[in-house]
């Protein structure tokens, strides 16, 4: 990490040049987009349906908020959030990547969700939409892949409508040891056959674990939050802390 | 884990509700009147707050605390008499039930829980054919008014047991007797008391 060039940055272990960041990123998720539901269930066991549901519980929806889910890949968030702003509100599906945002929408389609839902292919670090604009943010899974993840924080405290809030859903730091060794050789060994054997893409389900990895613990991304300017940030650990969910609001 | 399991119950109820008002072709013109509106449950015997919410489709199932137009907090035996509304005020004054903000909402998806009748029959008979179904039916009707009338039966007996073989709970009669005597007796005890602070004075 204090070795890093000041214009490179993680693509899983390797250290590759910002630039390169967001077009190796990309190619990973043009690979898996088709495959990419299917494979979170194989990955997670189900469980990842739990994860997300449990964001919805922190995020305090109602009916005729507006609502951004960033990263929203394969639309699983907005959907769940489609439902409870009703036709009032609104749902944003943000994503860089295109082809998870054609996944996402042939999905949300088949699934009757329509109403309340625009699609946008944006960057995270910077969001094209008005200065206080929604009531909730949401990134579940998105974070980590992320270039510049300072950028995006600020520019998500940006765009949230004060007394908003911002719910981060992503990998992290097993809480015990053994936890942490079952999911290092789970996720080194066992992860990428599985993406070979479903997804025909072993490169893509490595960089997963790697990325995993490289992503801040708990306790650096709530600092971080706090250093763009969210208050009351807190997180809770899911599963054993594989998965946390950090939130803060914008007051 | 563990702390997953509320997501998990809200996730399967909310299927099978789905499920259920899907199957009731009435159920959109029910599903209007609460339309937006939260109504969360508190029951004692569980850790967490459920919220029940109305969408025009369908009942959604979240885990939370935050702020819903209307709380009711009371326990698995309280809930079950709710469905009748002429107890709603005895139960409230028992302190088995408490509901906070809109009471109207409360009373909407009472309603909705209640009206909502669910076409199980044809829905069955996409499976069995209509004449299967048709007896299936019939049967589980018979088996729910059989187990009914037993259930009644075996309150009474108990009843009868207690009061007339072993003697150990009043009747109806004894009670009305011995409420008439404290009420006799507590019009005594006034009016002697009346009568002592007017020679005290």
């Amino acid at each position: 990490m204090t070795d890093q060039q000041p214009d490179s940055t993680h693509f899983g272990f390797k250290t590759v040049k910002q630039t390169e960041k967001v077009s190796l990123v990309a190619n990973v998720f043009h690979s898996v987009a088709a495959k990419y539901d299917l494979m979170n269930d194989v990955m997670s066991l189900g469980i990842h349906r739990l994860w997300k549901r449990f964001t919805i519980d922190c995020s305090g929806v109602r009916p005729g908020h507006q609502v951004l889910d960033l990263a929203g890949g394969t639309g699983d968030i907005t959907a769940l959030f489609s439902k409870r702003v009703g036709p009032t509100g609104k749902v944003i599906l943000a994503d860089i990547n295109e082809s998870m945002l054609n996944v996402g929408r042939d999905k949300l389609r088949d699934l009757g969700l329509v109403n309340n839902i625009d699609y946008v292919q944006a960057n995270a670090e910077a969001l094209p939409f008005a200065d206080n604009s929604f009531d909730i943010i949401s990134i579940g899974f998105g974070l980590r892949n992320v270039t510049d993840k300072a950028a995006a924080l600020s520019s998500m405290f940006r765009v949230l409508k004060p007394g908003g809030r911002l719910l981060v859903l992503e990998f992290s730091k097993p809480e015990y040891e053994w936890l942490s060794k079952v999911y290092d050789l789970y996720s080194f060994k066992l992860l990428p056959a599985i993406g070979g054997l479903v997804a025909n893409d072993k490169e893509s389900y490595q960089y997963l674990a790697e990325s995993i990895r490289m992503h801040p613990d708990q306790d650096t991304l709530k600092q971080m939050m706090e250093t763009a300017g969210f208050e009351h940030v807190s997180y809770h650990n899911l599963t054993g802390g594989i998965v946390a969910l950090h939130k803060g609001y914008k007051f | 884990m563990l702390s997953l399991v509320p997501q998990l119950i809200c996730a399967t109820l909310e299927k099978v509700l789905h499920k259920v008002v899907a199957m009731d072709p009435a159920s959109p013109a029910l599903l209007q009147k609460v339309q937006g509106k939260q109504l969360a449950l508190q029951l004692q015997e569980l850790p967490w707050r459920f919220v029940l919410s109305a969408t025009a489709e369908s009942l959604l199932l979240n885990q939370h605390n935050e702020k819903v137009d209307c709380v009711i907090a009371t326990d698995l035996a309280t809930l079950q008499k709710l469905n009748d509304p002429s107890l709603l005020t005895r139960l409230i004054k028992q302190d088995k039930l408490q509901i906070e903000g809109d009471l109207q909402v409360a009373q909407q998806f009472s309603t909705l829980l209640q009206q909502l009748n669910p076409d199980w029959e044809q829905q069955l008979s996409g499976w069995l054919g209509d004449a299967l179904a048709h007896k299936v039916a019939t049967a589980i009707k018979q088996l729910q008014l059989y187990i009914q009338t037993q259930l009644q039966q075996l309150e009474q007996a108990s009843v009868e047991l207690a009061q007339d073989e072993l003697a150990l709970s009043p009747t109806q009669a004894e009670m009305n007797q011995f409420s008439r005597d404290v009420s006799q007796l507590q019009a005594r005890l006034e009016q002697l008391s009346r009568h002592h602070a007017f020679r005290q004075e």
